[in-house]
């Protein structure tokens, strides 16, 4: 089994940890506790054929470091980030975009998954679609909800797909 | 497996006797934050471990398996065998394994021990991270979400502010509507009751009997703008006047009734769906929309065409004529209240028409235009776009 590593960006607050823990044990928990430095965790990835067996090292970050994280040695040879904004927070979703653009300066090539996550609250219509920023920048756009773990997995298969086809 | 120095038992908890220079080296450690070490070799795997924070490192194993901050960074520890002094820090890491148990959060430094030709993995517990700086990141957190939903609020008063002086400026137009418009008959009454006193006095009879047929006319007109106005402020859209409707069956009856001249041609064309509106407003919109173009053609022989077109989210309503068209500086103005572009008594009604049409497609969320490019070329078009879910 090939072991891949996967950066979980974003602002503070917009759900990376509950991302995860949806991913990897399936449970939400109501309580924030925010995430100090960094969580590390192992997801494996369910078979799939015609895909090496693979587990994904999935660093959740904490949502403070910004921009600073691409000079940070946390990032050093990962193959792809998944960048996480919240839905009801329009300043969240232009610091994903922010965060894309640097990532792929950063780590080009690398696969990169924009996340508009808290679809189970309240949102503007207009927030569900794709902002003309990440358009541009042609990656692909996932809505999600931690809360409810619609389409988490999702993100994170295809990940592990693209690290796969890429050879990342 | 090489070992890197003469360890007593790598995973013992109580040293032998022989081992009080690697136990005082073990307070050092420990002394400096450091209370887990843990040796691999060049091929990644666990040679030896000591000390509390790194129990959950089993030896003989690759490192990446337990400590999963080190998957990955194969090519870095490569690089750090040939630069002397180099280290790999990883400050702050909580390692969480899929069986859910998370280590303290540590420090990661990786260095080179070229003598034993081995990794040693210090392991020390992350003490700068305090409950102060857990606490502020969730004060961070909530204060963030506050400044969301101050702005989501902020948008929504934005947005019934607008409403506000939309309905404003409609309140400024009703005004000037009453304080002008309405004026003129009731100005052009008292100046006839004045001369009819004036002529009753005089008993000149045969002049008393036009003053009161004129005065019927103004007193008509005005009970006309008055109906004309209480339609125009009356358009509500209301959820109980949703009805199943044929539209083009609603259109067939519109022309059907129109009054024209014999040789007017009305034709119906496009795709007119049966849905779910507002039957009662669209009707009011269609029959003013073609009644305009019928009064205000100048020739009999003329013509409008009625196209719709279904869009997924919309029903589009063309209404065309080939009449004198609107010129450019009166597109706007047609659109007013009481505003008549023709001289008085030229056509029937009140210059309401038009003013009424926008209001109830606005009012249904829809929206409408005019297209015309008079009078270099004949004709205009009124656009309507009709929603077909309605805000209601």
């Amino acid at each position: 089994m090939i072991a891949r590593k996967v950066m979980l960006l974003g602002e503070i607050g917009v759900g990376k940890s509950s991302i995860v823990q949806r991913l990897v044990f399936d449970r939400f928990e109501l309580t924030y506790k925010p995430t100090i430095g960094v969580d590390v965790y192992r997801y494996e990835v369910p078979d799939r054929l015609g895909r090496e067996r693979m587990s994904l090292i999935v660093w959740d970050t904490d949502g403070n470091f910004g921009e600073a994280i691409f000079k940070h040695v946390y990032m050093k040879e990962a193959s792809a980030a998944i960048i996480v904004s919240d839905i009801t927070r329009p300043q969240t979703i232009a610091t994903m975009v922010g965060l894309t653009e640097g990532f792929r300066q950063a780590l080009p090539g690398r696969h990169v998954a924009m996340v508009l996550n808290k679809l189970d609250l309240p949102h503007e219509p207009e927030s569900t679609v794709v902002p003309a920023d990440a358009a541009k920048l042609g990656f692909t756009l996932y809505r999600t909800s931690a809360k409810t773990g619609s389409d988490v997995h999702t993100v994170f298969h295809e990940a592990a797909d693209a690290i796969a086809r890429r050879k990342l | 497996m090489k070992q890197p120095m003469p360890l007593p038992a790598a995973n013992s908890k109580t040293p032998e006797p022989d081992a009080a220079p690697l136990l005082a080296a073990g307070i050092l450690l420990a002394k400096r934050g450091i209370y887990g070490v843990v040796w691999f070799g060049e091929d990644m795997f666990v040679t030896a471990r000591f000390g509390p924070l790194v129990e959950f490192v089993e030896i003989g194993t690759p490192v990446g398996d337990s400590v999963l901050a080190l998957v990955g960074l194969e090519p870095e520890l490569v690089r750090i065998r040939s630069e002397p002094g180099a280290v790999i820090d990883l400050p702050s890491v909580s390692i969480v394994s899929t069986s859910d148990t998370a280590t303290p959060r540590a420090n990661l430094t990786v260095i080179w021990a070229q003598e034993q030709k081995s990794y040693l993995l210090l392991v020390g517990r992350s003490s700068s991270r305090s409950d102060l700086e857990v606490e502020l990141s969730r004060q961070m957190r909530a204060r963030l979400i506050a400044e969301a939903a101050v702005t989501a609020k902020s948008k929504e008063l934005a947005r019934v502010n607008t409403d506000l002086e939309r309905a404003n400026s409609d309140l400024e137009a009703y005004a000037s509507i009453i304080s002008h418009d309405l004026k003129a008959p009731m100005r052009a009454f008292r100046y006839m009751v004045d001369d009819l006193e004036a002529e009753l006095a005089t008993g000149a009879s045969a002049t008393v009997q036009s003053k009161l047929s004129a005065l019927r006319e103004q007193s008509k007109r005005m009970s006309g703008m008055l109906t004309a106005l209480l339609d125009y402020s009356s358009v509500t859209a209301k959820s109980d006047m949703l009805a199943e409707t044929d539209t083009h069956a609603l259109v067939t009856a519109i022309v059907a009734s129109m009054p024209r001249p014999p040789h007017f041609k009305i034709a119906i064309s496009g795709d007119w769906p049966r849905m779910t509106t507002l039957a009662a407003p669209l009707d009011l919109v269609l029959r003013n929309l073609v009644d305009n173009a019928i009064k205000h053609h100048d020739d009999d022989t003329g013509s409008v065409t009625i196209a719709a077109c279904d869009r997924h989210e919309v029903l589009l309503i063309e209404v065309a004529d080939d009449g004198p068209g609107i010129r450019p500086e009166h597109q706007t103005a047609v659109f007013l209240p009481f505003l008549k572009l023709e001289r008085s008594g030229s056509t029937d009604g009140h210059g309401m028409g038009l003013a009424l049409v926008r209001r109830t497609v606005e009012g249904v969320g829809g929206s409408l235009t005019l297209s015309s490019s008079a009078p270099e070329v004949r004709g205009a078009i009124f656009t309507i776009f009709w929603p077909k879910t309605l805000l209601l």
